[in-house]
């Protein structure tokens, strides 16, 4: 066993996002599949994710980053702490939380399975992508795969003993996937493969007996780009009729990356059918390998999305925790005074504004996120078509705001509990600094964040004539109207919505450009401009849990009569309920008033027109 | 074989207890339940016993208003067969509740009942040993190891007492406890969950098993423990060893 790990998990305000703000229990019990699920049942599938978490997978956090995976003559060795883990992990059935119950899976929502996932990534990155790989894999197999490729993969897969991967990248084709160059070529009932991948998450390792690869791959003589391209199962060891693990199938290891973090996951070099013999198996038909890859997306994505909040909220949490025990200088208001006592540095303001950023920034994530996959889960469940199509469409539009903006902000939480550490976070000793490291890769892969931000802008903004766009506003407007007069929250809603209308003329102004032909002027935008959404869609969700918050919290002070503001502030201290909600309420307040006006200066240089950093690179 | 375990509902250990200012209870706003931790050792293992063969039944019993069907369910979830639950809304003291599982043994006649030594929650450690002596079979407390004979009408349990390691054998019927080091419980897995959903939980109402519920033990009043007072510094040892010897009177 490795050592104890010092990592929280936030259970209060995961439970308070799923019920008391999404009422995530009332929502799956209309959707058939969950319709006999209730809170309990999610309450004991998130408590005991935490259990494992905390206990079972953040002791091998550090390890993974000292003692990193090593490759040698194409096999690749985990630490033996990440071995026990796993298997502890595998044999707890975590891996097919949301799998189908035909195939060894639960048959649990989306959304719990996120919540699980929240805490399984900020325990340990690097082992949570080895089953969220096959997970991801199995789910691809599961929709688009034959029923004899179901038999033979899925329950392996599921329960841990085999390995998935998806194999997309290649050295002249990263961001731009179409350009692969990686062939199949037909040869009876199977194709032969033959080409290399690159940075292949758990490509080769040995805490499984196979490998299942999802290879994209170019039929010979297919179209060239994106449309040429189709999607292949490539077992590493072919599968006997019995199901039990046959013949080597020519898929080699040749090599791993040394890296700046997530160091126990290997992400390796894969070279198939270097000996003419590689056996590929065609997942749905030709040429739709891409389309097929799209269709996972959305649910990959969030998945990303949920490794940055994941690791920022673990982060967050250290941080929050060391502020309350560091004893730094006195208050600043005793600073003539020698003999003043020394306190904390949660006491100092600016110790204060970095720990309101990471908790604003951490609780709009999972706020996002959550609602996000629920979103997925009315997608593809509810009975009504109209409450489908709706949530379809607030999916696709936030599906890039959830990869990128999450990652983005997650960094800077990190970055910012590093900073509340002072010296200390710099140095390994304490988690944070690993914490940064692990989590700048959730910015670049599953499309990098300058990727996502072309989608946002380019695809889902005018995805349906811009329906989805007008259905996010219109929400909006909706919950500004109602609660423009809130007693306590009223001033920051109006902030809002002067914001969201900036956002609204921003996304005309792009829109008339574009008409006008000039393309490029918004393109450059879109990273900012995905900022911009982002810190919208933030702050329409912080207040919204800020309102229900506050209603919670006055009731409290009712409860216990409090009326005054000292003997409210009394109750917020001692009451550990009523400090939440209040931690709630001020954590809108903050984000809208201290953070969101960072999109005033975005505008500004959007309606600019200046195109010096456009016309040419530096 | 049969095996009757407990699973009782507790405030959690690892939060802040806060006692109310009128000292009539702990603040309850944002409280966290679980299975008491004695229990889930009992729990793990009656289900170590069962593993190892023979085919035994295991059986979770709980006492409480309706959110304890919770903790029961836990039980089930590691693996447990089946629940009872006792449906009881008032407060209950360690004699009703041994008389309550003195109701539930005689229905079920278990070949042995194995609870936690103790609940985290009151600290009592008395139920287990009342029950045994309602039922007037033999107990043996504070279990660390637990062998069951050949013919499994009989244990040997090594007992943690103040001295060291203590062995008994006793004969079954008989009421065990589960001390800390017994073993270490297991997380339930998922499917263990998912499973345990469909797993039967009788509910009996505390009034139908004629049980007086009127506790023996009054509650006068709870506080929080004095605070501890600060230190003094001593200039040096000699100053400490007086001090020690004079004021503190410890040696
Ligand atoms: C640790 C790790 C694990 C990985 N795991 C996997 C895996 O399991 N499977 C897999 O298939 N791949 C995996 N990848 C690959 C990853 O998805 C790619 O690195 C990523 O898609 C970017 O491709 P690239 O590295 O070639 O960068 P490039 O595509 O060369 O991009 C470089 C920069 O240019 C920008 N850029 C590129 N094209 C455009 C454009 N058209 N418009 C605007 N900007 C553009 C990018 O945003 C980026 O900033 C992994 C990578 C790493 C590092």
């Amino acid at each position: 066993m490795a050592a104890q790990s010092t990592f929280q998990v936030d259970k209060r305000d995961v439970s308070f996002v799923l019920y008391e703000f999404l009422k995530a229990d009332a929502e799956l019990k209309k959707l058939p599949p969950f319709s006999g699920m209730s809170k309990n049942d999610f309450d004991m599938v998130v408590n005991e994710a935490a259990k494992m978490a905390v206990n079972t997978v953040a002791p091998v956090n550090a390890v993974c980053d000292r003692s990193p995976v090593q490759f040698d003559k194409g096999k690749v060795t985990t630490p033996a702490e990440l071995k026990a883990a796993y298997k502890a992990y595998c044999e707890g059935g975590w891996l097919g939380l949301t799998g189908p119950s035909d195939f060894g899976g639960q048959d649990l929502p989306g959304v719990i399975g996120l919540a699980t996932h929240e805490f399984f990534m900020g325990a340990c990155c690097a082992f949570t992508m080895y089953g969220g790989l096959t997970a991801a894999a199995s789910r691809l197999v599961f929709h688009y795969g034959t029923g004899e490729m179901k038999k033979t993969y899925l329950e392996k897969m599921y329960s841990g003993q085999w390995q998935g991967t998806m194999c997309l990248t290649e050295a002249g084709a990263g961001s731009a996937v179409g350009d692969l160059k990686t062939t199949a070529k037909k040869s009876g009932d199977h194709y032969l493969i033959s080409g290399q991948k690159i940075f292949i998450s758990a490509g080769e390792h040995d805490m499984c007996e196979n490998f299942v690869h999802l290879v994209l791959a170019r039929i010979e003589g297919a179209p060239k780009g994106m449309k040429g391209v189709s999607l292949f199962l490539v077992p590493k060891y072919l599968v006997k009729g019995d199901g039990s693990v046959g013949a080597y199938n020519d898929v080699q290891c040749v090599g791993i990356e040394h890296k700046m973090g997530i160091k126990g996951s290997a992400t390796c070099t894969l070279s198939f059918g270097e000996e003419g013999k590689c056996q590929g198996f065609l997942i749905g038909e030709e040429h739709r390998g891409i389309q097929y890859m799209f269709l996972m997306m959305n649910e990959a994505r969030i998945g990303v999305g949920i490794q940055g909040t994941g690791i920022a909220a673990a982060a967050y949490l250290e941080a929050l925790r060391y502020a309350n025990e560091r004893i730094q200088g006195t208050d600043i208001e005793q600073f003539k005074n020698v003999d003043a006592p020394r306190v904390p540095i949660a006491k100092h303001p600016d110790v204060r504004r970095m720990l309101w950023t990471q908790k604003a920034y951490v609780e709009g994530c999972r706020a996002l996120l959550y609602q996000t996959a629920l979103w997925a889960d009315m997608a593809q469940f509810h009975p009504d078509e109209d409450e489908r199509n709706k949530a379809m469409g607030m999916l696709e539009l936030m599906t890039p705001i959830c990869k990128a903006y999450c990652t983005d902000t997650g960094f800077k939480v990190t970055e910012l509990a590093i900073q509340t550490f002072g010296g200390y976070g710099y140095c390994q000793e304490y988690p944070v600094e690993q914490y940064m490291r692990d989590i700048k890769i959730a910015s670049i892969y599953e499309g990098t964040n300058g990727i996502q931000a072309m989608d946002l802008l380019g695809r889902k903004v005018s995805m349906k004539g811009g329906m989805y766009l007008m259905t996010f506003l219109n929400d909006l407007n909706i919950f500004c109207d109602q609660h423009a007069g809130h007693p306590v929250l009223g001033n920051f809603v109006k902030n809002l919505t002067e914001t969201k209308d900036k956002l609204a003329g921003v996304t005309m102004h792009f829109g008339g450009l574009g008409m006008s032909g000039d393309q490029l002027y918004p393109i450059y935008h879109a990273a900012p401009y995905l900022a911009f959404f982002g810190d919208v869609v933030i702050g329409w969700l912080l207040l919204r849990m800020a309102v229900v918050a506050q209603e919670k919290l006055d009731r409290l002070c009712a409860d216990n009569c409090c009326t005054d503001d000292d003997t409210k502030r009394k109750l917020c201290a001692d009451n550990s309920e009523a400090k939440f909600y209040d931690g709630k309420v001020r954590a809108a307040k903050f984000f809208i008033s201290q953070l969101m006006p960072r999109v005033l200066g975005y505008e500004q240089a959007m309606m600019s027109g200046d195109r010096s950093g456009l016309d040419v690179a530096p | 074989m049969k095996i009757l375990v407990t699973s009782k509902r507790v405030t959690d250990p690892d939060m802040k207890i806060k006692v109310k200012a009128d000292g009539t209870g702990i603040v309850t706003d944002g409280m966290n339940y679980k299975v008491n931790p004695f229990d889930e050792i009992a729990i793990e293992e009656a289900l170590r016993i069962k593993e190892k063969g023979g085919g035994a039944e295991v059986v979770v019993v709980g006492i409480g208003g309706k959110d304890a069907a919770l903790e029961i369910r836990s039980g089930l979830a590691m693996g447990a067969d089946r629940g009872i639950h006792v449906l009881c809304e008032q407060a209950v003291d360690s004699s009703v509740v041994a008389q309550i599982l003195a109701k539930v043994y005689e229905t079920e006649k278990p070949d042995f009942v194995i609870m936690g030594k103790q609940a985290v929650d009151d600290d009592s450690n008395q139920a287990a040993q009342m029950l045994a002596g309602a039922l007037g079979v033999p107990q043996a407390c504070f279990a660390s190891k637990v062998e069951l004979a050949g013919d499994a009408k009989s244990a040997r349990v090594t007992r943690e007492v103040d001295g060291g390691l203590e062995t008994i054998e006793v004969t079954f019927p008989a009421v065990l406890t589960a001390d800390l080091r017994l073993n270490e419980p297991r997380y339930a897995s998922l499917p263990g969950i998912m499973k345990a959903k469909k797993k039967k939980i009788d509910e009996i109402p505390v009034a139908s098993l004629g049980v007086d519920t009127n506790p023996r033990v009054k509650f006068v009043k709870m506080t929080e423990p004095p605070t501890r007072k600060a230190g003094v510094k001593v200039a040096d040892v000699p100053t400490l060893v007086q001090k020690l010897k004079e004021e503190a009177k410890v040696i």
